[in-house]
């Protein structure tokens, strides 16, 4: 049953010894669609994205990935999701290209792993040159560049971001933006992603979930967000939202 | 399949780091030849003290049969201290910077109580109870005493057998029962004297596995905790990789450590013989056999495996070095225990049982009993202890997978 929900979450509790991170949280991504996640530190996206990628169990709640409940079926899921952590490293003695070829080899085994890589690279924007080097010698940008082509080449039905252009330079992020954009008209997949950066959620994403204190506070498109909170942008509508509730 | 990039990427991953490889595989290239020579070198180096005072300067006869001097058997005793490596000083030339291991005094009247046949001849020793080499000192003294002692007994024996018209032999008399001294092995089968210095060998080279076990611990703890810490650990547990395939690749490739160890550690071997036997001109090589020396390349192999298997798990959810290590230094600790105890004690003959069984369900064990029993050439106590080891293993491994937790390794404290 696919209902056409990338992800579906109801009712989602999560406590750490003795904080709250997720209190009943619900939302539903449509497949096909760039979804995000944005609030304030600590507001519960990291642990959101991780129970999606089948890392953390709920303690309560349902979740349903490409259709597959989890963390029962994560099994399923693993391999037609990919997730690229918030501070995903490098493998800093291997070079730039053979972090895309571990990848693509496990994705796609030893045959169809170079082409993968290939895809890979051309996502990076980095030069052959630049892919040949090892891993300890590259710039945060360039290091999160190689990460995130590592996630998106792979070609996944859900692709999961976690502030996937934080560190990153205007241009990078444009990049990356454009290519996340073309991934899913192209692909037909579903990306979420998590931002603390307004400007690119509103550039890219067709569904915005605001989520502060473990649960949802405001959801849909970024001109309905606009529109019902009297916002001239996304900033105001985060701000007057976030603002009120603390 | 699903273990080929994990391989791929963690030999990789080693292999670039060429320097500590081959410092790991020189340890032992150095440390097994110094193990076998520096005993031998301490004593060459800081010789023993030995004096030897006459005071009886006096000659003696029994019957014509023997003539006997004091001056002879203190020449007699010197040589004999001088050929085990002691330092003899005599009497006239003593000076007091050096404090000796040992005393060594023919008394007054020592001639003539050896002559005597009513009397018995005193050799005073005076022994520094502080001292390591003194034990020895006595023994080639006492030696050198017995067979001079043999030699007037002979005589007198002799002498008395002329006065009685007796007809005798002085073997008869003085040794009318004889032992002949035969060598068993641990199982009680009898070995010959070339087969017990084999038992010693494999002692010290089962205590060698000490040496082998820590540069692969290092090693698990690197590939565990720095993935942690470069933060490529979340987004790998994320892809279809199965658990097992990280495990059994993180596993092997480290594992590499310990072949190359267990190879260099075979080097080491054969240089320890190789050595002495040219500073010394003892010729050991009849003692390492090719079976010895696969069964200890295998026996560090397993090792290392054991270890990694056992440090796996508690790594896995540590979320630093320091804790990491920590338990890493406990499992070498256990290792060296059993290793240190191979030197001393049978393993297979501990009593209580219930101290024996509990060393059993230590892996070391097994590589210790595989060692001791092939120089035994019990090949059937060997095949038993590399199954029990391999299952040892085998547990261990499914235990890491049993207790992979994803949220546990994500969430461990750093
Ligand atoms: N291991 C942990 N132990 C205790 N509390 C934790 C743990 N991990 C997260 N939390 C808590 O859970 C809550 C949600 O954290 P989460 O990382 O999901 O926030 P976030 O929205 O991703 O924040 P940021 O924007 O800073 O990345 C926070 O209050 C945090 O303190
Ligand atoms: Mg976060």
């Amino acid at each position: 049953m696919r209902d056409n929900l990338a992800v579906m979450m109801k009712d989602v509790v999560k406590r750490f010894k003795k904080v709250t991170a997720l209190n009943k949280l619900s939302f539903k991504v449509p497949e096909g669609s760039v979804y995000a996640l944005i609030g304030p530190n600590g507001a519960g996206k990291t642990t959101t994205l991780r129970i999606l990628s089948g890392l953390v169990k709920p303690d309560s709640g349902e979740v349903k990935v490409l259709g597959f409940r989890m963390p029962e079926e994560k099994e399923k899921v693993r391999g037609r999701i990919s997730y690229l952590p918030e501070d995903a490293g490098l493998y800093q003695r291997l070079t730039g290209w053979e972090n895309l070829l571990y990848y693509a080899m496990i994705y796609y085994g030893r045959d169809r792993a170079n082409e993968i890589a290939e895809q890979g690279a051309k996502i990076s924007g980095l030069s052959k040159k630049d892919l040949s080097r090892k891993a300890s010698e590259y710039s945060k940008g360039m290091a999160r560049r190689v990460a995130i082509a590592r996630a998106l080449m792979v070609g996944s039905e859900l692709v999961i971001l976690d502030e996937p252009t934080s560190g990153l330079d205007v241009f990078s992020s444009y990049r990356i933006r454009r290519m996340v954009r073309e991934y899913v008209n192209e692909t037909g997949s579903t990306v979420i992603l998590s931002s603390h950066n307004m400007l690119e959620v509103e550039a890219i994403c067709d569904y915005v979930a605001l989520i502060n204190k473990g649960v949802i506070v405001a959801e849909g498109s970024p001109e309905r967000l606009k529109e019902n909170y009297g916002g001239r942008n996304l900033e105001d509508v985060f701000i007057s939202i976030v603002g009120e509730g603390s | 399949m699903s273990l080929y990039p994990v391989l791929w990427k963690e030999l990789k991953d080693m292999l670039r780091d060429v320097r500590t490889l081959a410092a790991i595989a020189l340890m032992p290239l150095i440390m097994m030849p110094l193990l076998g020579i520096s005993s031998i070198y301490a004593q060459q180096l800081q010789p023993g003290v030995v004096v030897v005072v006459d005071d009886d300067k006096a000659c003696g006869s029994i019957g014509n049969i023997l003539n006997i001097s004091s001056s002879e058997l203190k020449t007699q005793i010197i040589d004999a201290l001088r050929n085990g490596g002691y330092l003899v000083i005599t009497h006239e030339e003593r000076n007091n910077k050096l404090v000796p291991d040992l005393k060594v005094v023919i008394p007054r009247s020592f001639i003539a109580n050896l002559t005597s046949f009513n009397r018995t001849a005193v050799v005073r020793i005076v022994k520094n109870v502080a001292s390591s080499k003194a034990d020895q000192a006595v023994n080639i003294v006492n030696s050198v005493l017995a067979q001079y002692s043999r030699k007037v007994s002979e005589a007198k024996v002799e002498y008395l057998g002329e006065l009685s018209s007796i007809k005798l032999r002085p073997d008869s008399v003085l040794n009318p029962i004889l032992t002949a001294t035969v060598f068993v092995g641990p199982q009680g089968g009898q070995v010959s004297y070339a087969e017990s210095i084999r038992i010693a060998i494999a002692r010290l080279l089962a205590f060698s596995l000490i040496f082998v076990t820590t540069p692969s611990t290092a090693y698990i703890t690197d590939s565990v905790i720095g993935e942690k810490e470069r933060k490529t650990f979340e987004s790998l547990l994320a892809t279809p990789v199965p658990r097992w395939a990280l495990i059994i690749g993180k596993i092997l490739s480290t594992s590499l450590v310990g072949l190359i160890t267990g190879l260099a550690d075979a080097a080491g071997l054969i240089l320890f013989f190789t050595l002495p036997s040219m500073t010394y001109g003892i010729n050991m090589f009849g003692y390492i056999t090719p079976s010895l020396i696969a069964t200890h390349a295998l026996a560090v192999y397993l090792s290392v495996l054991a270890s990694l298997a056992i440090i796996l798990p508690l790594v896995i959810r540590s979320g630093s070095y320091r804790v990491a290590q920590t338990f890493s230094l406990i499992v070498i600790g256990l290792a060296s225990l059993v290793f240190f105890m191979a030197l001393y004690v049978d393993l297979d003959k501990i009593t209580p049982a219930i101290v024996r069984y509990i060393l059993y369900a230590i892996p070391y064990t097994h590589a210790v009993g595989m060692i001791e029993h092939i120089v035994t050439n019990e090949f059937s106590l060997v095949t038993t202890h590399l199954i029990a080891m391999l299952v040892i293993i085998g547990v261990l491994l499914w235990l890491s997978l049993k207790l992979f937790n994803e949220e546990k390794i994500i969430y461990s404290k750093t």
